[in-house]
Order: structure tokens, then sequence, then C-alpha cells
């Protein structure tokens, strides 16, 4: 059946899904047209759209009190399946060598005290594009799983640059549902949002508040730590440090 | 209209709030209950259904865009779905009627128009639907609150399958253009 050419049989075929009368195979492979033609997930979602009224027209039924708390466990449970944050180990902030127990004790306060203030969201990635092959005045920073020392990403900002470019090594960075943020660790200060990072595979750049040699002047080391779709809430990390690496000046 | 709160709700969600979740929880899920119980008929599937649902909406209001759908209609959609996915009737022909849900559809009455029309887009549904022949006004409405198939239907309206398509297929494009036009 060809689906491209004919607009009437998409109509009609968004028309049966949205309405709920495909069942089983036919439903599922409907589904799988929907996620390769972009024309046909339009067709249905405004589909969707026309008939809404009737789903929100429909009665309401108290949900038993179980199902928030199965909910809350889940979201709990998701919480404690990954490793006991590292943001909190002190001996993880000695053993990275590059800092002081001044970072260890901004980080203190940025757990303690920052953590709770307004959110604060991170800032969005801009644009992508591949930068000059030349290897000019740089910050670098190679970003590894502490745990295997394998490499996951790259970070680098042009010395008097306001970007920072990211670059995801592994695709296995990523963690489903969640966020990478990256963060600076500036010597005896709390750590500083850098933004989300971006799952795309190619060189993309985060932007920065000054110049780069402003902004990184104290900065040893960079971490990415695992937070809430689109970063974390609080303007601190929340989640636990997935990886680690030194920022160094190449020039 | 004023902003809807919902809006404001799920940003924070997508910014993992979770006192905002737990209000959105509160606000939406009688409504999100009453539509899998509908489809499913069952309460212990329906919770399941309706567990998954918040779990996923938890997960994806980042991809939330408040110009494309009311946070209503989108959180609906993702009930609907995933409870017709999780349809599983042993025996597709046999319909264990809800007799309350059909029979309220089926009577052909003002009910289920009447309720449409508080809102100001269920106004221009209610008038559109009000202008199908009865017999594909009823198909419609069958389908979409009970879950419905087409053999389902066919059943429940003893009528050839064939019949019972053709009604919906007619009702759902004479629908499309009044809705256009209004």
């Amino acid at each position: 059946m060809d689906l491209r050419g004919n607009p009437d049989l998409q109509q009609r075929l968004a028309a049966e899904f949205a309405l709920g009368t495909l069942r089983g195979r036919a439903r599922r492979r409907l589904q799988r047209w929907i996620a390769q033609e972009s024309a046909l997930a339009d067709a249905v979602r405004d589909w969707e759209l026309r008939l809404a009224p009737l789903a929100a027209a429909a009665i309401p039924v108290q949900p038993p009190a179980r199902v928030w708390r199965a909910i809350e466990e889940r979201l709990e449970g998701g919480r404690s399946a990954t490793p006991p944050g590292l943001w909190a180990n002190l001996a993880f902030w000695r053993n990275l060598g590059l800092v002081a127990s001044g970072v260890a004790a901004g980080l203190l306060v940025a757990i303690g005290v920052i953590a709770p203030k307004a959110p604060d969201p991170a800032p969005q990635p801009v644009v992508v594009r591949v930068p000059s092959s030349e290897m000019a005045a740089s910050y670098l920073a190679v970003l590894a799983d502490p745990k295997t020392q394998k490499p996951m990403l790259i970070v680098s900002a042009g010395r008097s640059s306001n970007e920072l470019w990211v670059k995801t090594l592994d695709p296995a960075a990523h963690v489903p549902d969640r966020s990478l943020e990256l963060w600076a660790l500036p010597a005896g200060q709390p750590p500083k949002s850098l933004g989300v990072v971006p799952r795309s595979e190619k060189m993309t750049a985060l932007k920065l508040v000054a110049a780069a040699d402003q902004a990184f002047a104290e900065v040893a080391a960079l971490a990415v730590s695992l937070e809430p779709p689109g970063g974390s809430p609080t303007g601190a990390p929340t989640g636990p440090v997935l990886y680690t690496g030194a920022f160094l000046k190449y020039w | 209209m004023g902003a809807d709160p919902l809006v404001a709700l799920l940003g924070a969600c997508a910014h993992g709030d979770r006192t905002a979740f737990e209000q959105l929880y509160r606000q939406t899920s009688a409504k999100l209950f009453g539509i899998a119980l509908r489809i499913v008929r069952q309460e212990g599937l329906a919770e399941d259904v309706l567990q998954e649902c918040y779990i996923r909406i938890w997960n994806r209001a980042g991809d939330y865009r408040e110009g494309l759908a009311a946070p209503m209609t989108w959180m609906a959609s993702i009930v609907r779905n995933r409870s017709l996915d999780w349809l599983r009737r042993a025996n597709p022909e046999v319909i264990d009627v809800d007799g309350e849900i059909i029979e309220g559809v089926a009577s052909d009455g003002p009910g289920p128009l009447a309720a449409l029309e508080q809102s100001r887009d269920g106004a221009a549904l209610a008038r559109c639907l009000g202008e199908l022949e009865s017999k594909q006004r009823q198909a419609i409405l069958l389908a979409f609150h009970g879950g419905l198939s087409h053999s389902e239907l066919a059943a429940q309206l003893r009528q050839p399958l064939g019949t019972v398509k053709t009604w919906v297929r007619r009702g759902l494009a004479r629908l499309k253009t009044c809705l256009g036009k209004a």
C-alpha cells in the first residue's frame, strides 16, 4: 500500500487511528508508519485535536490512592537505582586530585544552601556547526567515566571565545529520559552550570556568559551530572556525577 | 480565555519539580482514569495504564508544546493511545458491555453532546456531530468512548461489518469538512 502518494488514505487511516477503531496488528503497523511519515503523524495529531473535546467530556472517575503511591515509588526507585550521589562524597573530590578542600566545602554549600533556591533552568544549546580544524589557543577537557576510565565527551573553547564546544564520543554516555548537565568546578566555589549536554553526536556549542579565559580563569575541572529532563531544577547539581575530567589550557 | 494553569505545571515537571507533578496528578487523574477505564473496562488494567501514563508524562513533560495542544488534550491522547495499546480482549466479538456507558451513548439522547458544549471547541464539535446522520454519530461516539473496534461496533449495533465501516468513514469525513468550516 503506497501511503506516501495517497493523502486520502492517510487521512482515513489517521482518523481511524485517532478514533481508536484499529486494533492489534493493524494498529501497530500504523504506529510504525506514523514514526516514519511526518505527514501521517501530523494528520493523526490533527484528528486527535479534532476529537479532543470528546475525551475532555469523559466522566471523571477518582482512581484509588494506590495508583499515586505506585507512581511515587517508581520515581523514587528510578532515583535510588542510580549510583549514590558522588556530589556528597568528599573522598571523590579529593581523588580528583585537582581541587583542594575549598571545592568540597563549596560543594557542601551548593548542596545544603543553594540547592533549594528558585529554579534556574539550564541554558539551551544554540548552534550546530563544525569548528575550523586548526587548533588555536584553547581550553580542552576529556570527560571520562571514573569507574571505567572510558572517555565519553570532549569539551573545548577558544581562549577568548564565548562558545563552548561539546561532542559526545560515546552515544552510551546519554541516559534515556534524563538530561546530562555540564558543570564547571571553580576552586573554592560551588559548581556552575554550563548547560545541558546536547544529545547530538555532532559538535554543538553552548553559549558562555563571558569569554572563556574569564569564565574559566579559576576552573580546573569539569563534571557531568545526571539530571531530570531539561537539566537541574535548582541551579545546583541534583543527581550523581557520571563523568569528570581536568580542564586544561592548551597554549 | 485565561492561561491554562496546567501549562505551568507541565513546565515545572519538565524541570523536575515533583510538587508540581503531584498537583498535576491531583488535578487531572480523575479525568484520565475515566478515559482509561472506559476503554480498557477493567479497573486493574486501567490503574496500570494510568500509572504508566503518568510516568510517561513526567518523563516527557519537556516535549509538551503549548502551541500544538492544550495540556489536557496532550495527556488524554497519551492515555487513549496507551489504553488502546494495552487492550487485549479474550474474544473481541463478545463485548463485556459496560451497560451504562454504552447505553448512554447508544441511546442517542442529548447526554453525550450536552456534556461537550461546555467548552468552546466542544461546542463546534457537538454542532458538527449533530449534523451527522444518527447512525454515523452513534458509531463514532461508541468507538471513541468505548474503545470499540470495527467488529465490536458491528456486533454492538447488530449490523454487517462493511456497513459499520462505511458509517464510520463517512461520518469522519463529514465531521472534518464541518469542523474545517467552523
